[in-house]
């Protein structure tokens, strides 16, 4: 990928995370410059995590997830790369976990980062109640007074989720906490865009709140379940050819939408190009 | 020291796989508990102090917010307990995980003999539960005898102090390695030597390879490397190259067919050369799409002017008989080895599977070795942790029940990637072997695993089979390989690469040997798991996660810098020579020095009797049924069939969108639940070209004629590219055979000469349909042996071979994406109608089947009458005039209208009237709605589109039978205004979903 533009997006690979690419190219197609690194590039210091400005923690399956998903991801980072890490966050920068790496970011403790402690475990991902891996898509309803800053404008998206250990749950204060700082970014909602009470499937995973999705309290760090960037083209969506036909009859064409998916990682490529000096 | 840490989730929190646990006793025993507790344990043997196990329990194992661990056994009650770990030697992923984070939290080394092992405690509560119950929890549902151990705690059994006391699963050998001369004095001692030694050889290959070692030339050649008679090394080597799973003795071997209507007899000489490599190679030459096809590890084909697709197909049925999820995991992760080691190195980009087993709620008295029930479980866990976990999308998949895959069933696994079109300005699809050049090994190390796998598969499966070739595929390891070799292709650094699958080392270094013509191996370089195996093991063995990889030795620096920085472990084992030789050493002694033409010293070809009867004539006739009554409860019944209804439980476990190319995926529909005709996947996300997939597997067919079955599996894989939006133009197959044993033996065998004859007759079809329909077999394997020998009540065992079993998976280039079409009505009003025409074809059909029927009319496929149809239906999708499309398969146009229903939650209605029918012959209600005549859509079509797409049809057998409708919500069929079936599409709905419903 090229780094033509100015927003320069890191992608970190290797040791089994899997979703680098479509989540490298939704980067790009956001207008960004993305690049996949190697953990082990940036732990060796081959690459410098300082010279970007955004993070993103993808998806996939970090140490097979054996002990617990996002587990040794983040403890291997920890080690080696803590402090570039909180370094990087407290340069006003942008950090994304998308499943795997939303569960690499609880265990590092990035997220919710209560109290603007970036170490502390209080949030978990686990087993589906469900008892089973699952892939299937989901209606979202973000809130609308969510400091994130890549869910700005967005309405009701949907995005599939791919996973095994999907349910966040944490102990009632925390909940309460997040819910009242407004770190609830996404919920699983029903048809009708309706938080789903955690009716099954519409909350796929049982998880408290139909939580989805949470961001620090500054919302720079932004860490999800769904897969935004399996939604990087119409065709993508389960409903696309039922859209097609509906957009025609409207004399509409489908091929030039441009999805929630790239629109949610827009609004971050946007975020640096408004704040950050860039250089 | 040993030490062990306990982990479980806090007692607040809903243990899943404990409710699970729960749930699958009470459902498949009867067995009522109140809870289940699993606790995860982690048993190092290190040298360790306190404050590190401390440490390593706190920051690796235990999350602080939703578990609970301790140093000692954790205080959890229970009725029993059951502890369940591997055996030595068995593939423990999480072990191997632990001692990566262990090393990089305490920055610290294991020396030799510390590792870490997994296991797992399972603490049940239940005041009814008995030991026996416990016993049966232990053996029939948390492990398998072959790769696990258990002990079973009752309270008064239980010290809190020691708990479980797990000991290391550690493999100690005590062995010095070595290798040994083998007697070849006579043909009986060689044999007997086969039969001791698993070597599987062919009685009629003994005399040959007696031949060459006795022959005064090869004898002093050999005597100057020191070495006289074979050694164990070498006989290992010639099985392993002469098994039928690498040679495929069955494929090039001649048949004597004879038809006993005609009395006529032909031979054919290699059924492989007439009816696969000669049509390929014909059909190569007019499509210049083809790239490669018939050497590598897949074939080859262009996606665009930028990249080529890469596609293969395997079984791994023998192994998944026995451990099923390992057998499917390590079958998964194996195929997708396949487009890695294809050309220069392909990305995965999407897999599927097909799985064939008995019925899953048998309960006679043959004891297979897996329960079809367990066995399901376990294939669908062990594709779900490969596929996934290798970040490749499984986009599509059938299963299958029939009571003939008890004896043996079949695990399906398709693999296909993407890669340049040239590397380097070199040509991808294209690579050697040049003498000089580096033998390196990446990925796994080597073990015991798996060692006659291949033998193993080229027999039925009894009583003597090894257990010990059973692996687990480690799919994190290869993703890292699979990452890594791209790089290295990318950067040019790689001539030749290849997998070690069948054969291992043997078969990798030995075929690619071949190119250079000659090789010198080092087999103490290559990494081991543990000391002490011999050199012959360490040939042969399939430990898994390996490629063999040539570079030239400027490059060797640049590799080994890449494969570090992502750690993979890769290793010089050798070098390619010229010298006419494959020479093997170990720590400079030669064990092995043959000539690299060794296989090519006329080994004769097997021989078969091939006896056809025509079905008529073996005494088929068509049933007796008159007309049913109550077509309402016939078609909820039909649905809710084992072979038709939903199986999305399992399509759900699978990532089938991961790499963000998904365009068609698995269920389609407005509740997402219908199994699609055909998946589609953008595998270049910067292109609007994508790749449509498709499988059929219709084994049914063989009951009557395997020349039809073949015929109407490969017509109905290309209708449901088809049906999608895919292209005459570019189709490509692949065939996977599974086939109950040939070799006619009187006593053994005595249905093999009919067996051999359906072969012929397949193999003839698969031409007919190939060349008809223009579809070079891009890929194909063929495992042979699908029997088994189950165990019955008075200790008898009874021979049960599966149906004549074809896989036939095929791919179509899209070159634009937004023309495709699912096969769901869309919109209220649009026209339903009926291509392809129906006659009186139930033989074998799901039909028939229901009432215990077989029949005779078998469905044929009239290819150049259907191609003229697909042209037309393909030409309507590509101009947009096609709202849905949709496939008509197994069960029939009942089936197929109840399913375009479900898909579009609109009210459709039919009337039979003006169907289409095969020489204008009228049928019944029942047999117009449960034909399954082959070459048929129902496709809907917009007010608008209706003249266009009449005038486009014109001609061929295409009728309106109704409208979709929003008026109501109902099925409603008639035949001539006369009521047939009226029924609400929420029926059908529960009908369809409800057999597997309670799985999720």
């Amino acid at each position: 990928m090229s780094g033509a533009s100015a927003v320069k997006a890191l992608i970190l690979t290797g040791f089994g995370l899997n979703c680098d690419s479509e989540t490298a190219f939704a980067f790009e197609k956001a207008g960004a410059g993305a690049h996949r690194v190697h953990i082990n590039s940036l732990i060796r210091g081959d690459v410098r995590l300082a010279d970007f400005q955004i993070l993103a923690f993808g998806g996939g399956f970090s140490w097979g997830d054996d002990h617990g998903a996002g587990v040794i991801q983040a403890l291997k980072l920890k080690n080696n790369i803590g402090k570039d890490l909180l370094d990087f966050v407290d340069d006003g920068k942008l950090v994304i976990g998308i499943c795997n790496g939303f569960q690499a970011l609880v265990n590092l403790g990035l997220l919710p980062g209560l109290d603007q402690d970036y170490t502390r475990r209080s949030v978990a991902i686990t087993y589906n109640d469900c008892g089973n891996f699952r892939d299937q898509w989901v209606r979202l309803v973000p809130d609308a007074d969510s400091p994130c800053v890549f869910t700005k404008g967005l309405g009701v998206s949907d995005y599939p989720v791919r996973h095994g250990e999907g349910k966040v749950v944490a102990d009632p204060d925390v909940l309460a906490s997040l819910i009242a700082n407004r770190q609830v970014v996404f919920r699983y909602a029903d048809a009708n865009g309706v938080p789903a009470k955690g009716a099954f499937p519409a909350n796929p995973n049982g998880a408290l709140d139909d939580i989805a999705g949470i961001c620090d309290p500054t919302g720079r760090i932004f860490g999800l379940m769904p897969h935004p960037e399996g939604y990087n083209h119409f065709g993508n969506h389960p409903d696309w050819p039922r859209q097609k036909a509906c957009a025609k009859r409207q004399g509409k064409s489908l091929e030039q939408t441009i999805t929630t998916g790239i629109r949610l990682f827009e609004n971050g490529v946007n975020y640096i190009q408004r704040s950050v000096s860039i250089g | 020291m040993i030490s062990n840490i306990e982990i479980t989730l806090k007692q607040d929190l809903r243990d899943a796989e404990g409710q699970s646990l729960v749930k699958k006793a009470h459902a498949y025993f009867g067995i009522k508990m109140d809870d289940a507790r699993c606790i995860n344990i982690v048993t190092l043997e290190s040298d360790l102090g306190q404050d590190e196990l401390e440490t390593i329990r706190r920051e690796i194992f235990t999350n602080p917010v939703i578990q609970e661990s301790s140093l000692g056994p954790l205080d959890i009650d229970f009725h029993f307990c059951i502890w369940v770990g591997f055996r030595p030697g068995v593939r423990d992923n999480a072990g191997a995980t632990a001692v990566e984070a262990v090393r990089d939290l305490l920055k610290k080394d294991f020396l030799p003999g510390e590792n870490i092992y997994t296991s797992k405690r399972y603490c049940l509560t239940g005041a009814e539960l008995t030991r026996e119950d416990a016993e049966k929890i232990a053996r029939q549902i948390l492990s398998n005898g072959i790769i696990q151990q258990y002990k079973v705690f009752g309270k008064d059994q239980w010290d809190k102090k020691t708990g479980a006391d797990v000991k290391p699963a550690k493999v100690i050998l005590n062995h010095t390695p070595g290798f040994d001369f083998m007697d070849i004095d006579s043909d009986e001692i060689l044999a007997r030597i086969s039969h001791e030694r698993s070597l599987s050889l062919n009685p009629r290959d003994i005399p040959v390879i007696r031949g060459y070692f006795l022959d005064k030339k090869v004898l002093a050649e050999r005597a100057q490397m020191g070495l006289s008679k074979p050694t164990d090394v070498e006989l290992e080597y010639i099985s392993q190259s002469r098994s039928d799973h690498c040679c495929h003795n069955t494929f090039n071997g001649i048949f004597r067919y004879t038809d006993t209507e005609t009395g006529q007899t032909t031979t054919e000489d290699s059924l492989f050369k007439t009816y696969i490599k000669a049509p390929t190679l014909a059909l190569k030459e007019t499509k210049n799409w083809v790239v490669s096809v018939l050497w590598d590890n897949a074939g080859v084909g262009a996606f665009d002017d930028e990249n080529n697709y890469v596609i293969t197909g395997e079984t791994h049925n023998s192994p998944s008989n026995m451990e099923a999820y390992g057998g499917a995991i390590t079958g998964i992760v194996g195929v997708y080895r396949d487009p890695m080691g294809t050309g220069l190195g392909s990305k995965l980009f999407m897999g599927s599977f097909g799985f064939c087993v008995g019925d899953i709620n048998y309960n006679g008295p043959l004891k297979p070795p897996l329960h079809p029930r367990r066995l399901l479980d376990g294939v669908i866990e062990g594709v779900k942790d490969g596929g996934n976990k290798s970040g490749v999308p499984t986009t599509f998949g059938q299963t299958l029940f029939d009571p003939g895959y008890m004896g043996k069933s079949l695990v399906f696994v398709t693999a296909l990637g993407i890669m340049p079109k040239t590397v380097n300005g070199k040509p991808s699809h294209e690579k050697t072997t040049s003498p000089g050049e580096l033998i390196i090994m990446s990925g796994g190390r080597v073990g015991k695993d798996g060692i006659h796998g291949v033998t193993a598969s080229s027999k039925s499966y009894s009583e003597n089979t090894p257990a010990g070739h059973v692996q687990i595929g480690d799919p994190y390891t290869q993703k890292k390989m699979h990452d890594f070799l791209l790089i290295c292709r990318d950067e040019g650094l790689i001539t030749f690469i290849t997998d070690n699958g069948g054969g291992g080392l043997s078969s990798s270094v030995g075929e690619s040997a071949m190119l250079s013509n000659g090789c010198e191996v080092w087999l103490d370089k290559v990494p081991l798991k543990y000391e002490g195996m011999d050199m012959w093991e360490i040939w042969i063995s399939e430990s898994q996660e390996r490629m063999t990889i040539a570079i030239k030795p400027e490059n060797l620096d640049r590799f080994m810098a890449l494969s570090d920085l992502h750690e993979v472990e890769s290793t010089v084992i050798g070098k390619y020579t010229d010298s006419g030789k494959l020479h093997i050493k170990y720590k400079d002694k030669t064990c092995a020095y043959v000539d690299m033409d060794l296989l090519d010293k006329g080994f004769p070809a097997w021989e078969f009797e091939a006896v056809w009867t025509p079905p008529a004539s073996r005494g088929l006739t068509e049933p007796v049924i008159s007309t049913p009554t109550d077509f309402n409860s016939l078609l909820e019944q039909m649905l809710a069939r084992p072979n038709i209804c939903s199986k999305e439980w399992i399509i759900r476990q699978y990532d089938h969108e991961v790499q963000g190319g998904s365009v068609i995926k698995p269920l389609v529909g407005i509740n997402r639940n219908i199994p699609t005709d055909a998946s589609v996947t953008r595998p270049v996300l910067t292109s609007e070209s994508g790749l449509a997939f498709s499988q059929s597997i219709l084994p049914w067919y063989s009951k009557i004629d395997a020349y039809h079955m073949m015929a109407c599996t490969i017509d109905e894989a290309v209708r449901r590219l088809i049906a999608v939006g895919g292209s005459l133009d570019h189709i490509g197959g692949v065939d996977n055979f599974c086939w109950p044993d040939i070799g006619y033996d009187a006593v053994s065998n005595p249905d093999g000469k009919f067996k051999a004859a359906q072969l012929v007759r397949a193999c003839r079809a698969l031409k007919d349909a190939c060349m008809a329909y223009e579809i070079p077999l891009l890929s194909g394997k063929d495992s042979m042996y699908v029997d088994g020998h189950l165990e019955g009540a008075f200790g008898e065992r009874i021979k049960v071979s599966a149906l004549e079993t074809v896989q036939f998976s095929a791919v179509s280039l899209v070159p634009d994406v937004s023309r495709c079409v699912t096969l769901e009505p869309k919109t209220a009003g649009d026209y339903l109608y009926v291509l392809g025409s129906t006659g009186d074809e139930l033989g074998a059909s799901e039909y028939y089947e229901m009432f215990g029927k077989t029949g005779l009319n078998v469905p044929r496929v009239d290819f150049s009458k259907l191609k003229t149809l697909y042209k037309a239906l393909e030409k309507a999708i590509d101009k947009e005039l096609v709202a849905s499309c949709h496939a008509v398969g197994r069960g029939g146009l009942g089936i197929h209208l109840s399913l375009a229903a479900m898909a579009g939650g609109l009210g459709l209605d039919i009337d039979l009237a003006g169907l289409p029918l095969t020489d204008n012959l009228p049928l019944s209600s029942e047999k117009a709605l449960f034909s399954e005549s082959a070459g048929r859509f129902i496709v809907t079509v917009g007010p608008d589109k209706k003249q266009t797409f009449e005038k486009l049809c014109k001609g061929l057998p295409c009728a309106c039978l109704g409208r979709v409708t929003d008026s109501h919500d109902r099925l409603n069929i008639s035949a001539d205004g006369n009521p047939v079936a009226d029924l609400p599409v929420a029926t059908l709905d529960s009908a369809f979903n409800k057999t597997f419903g309670d799985r999720i």
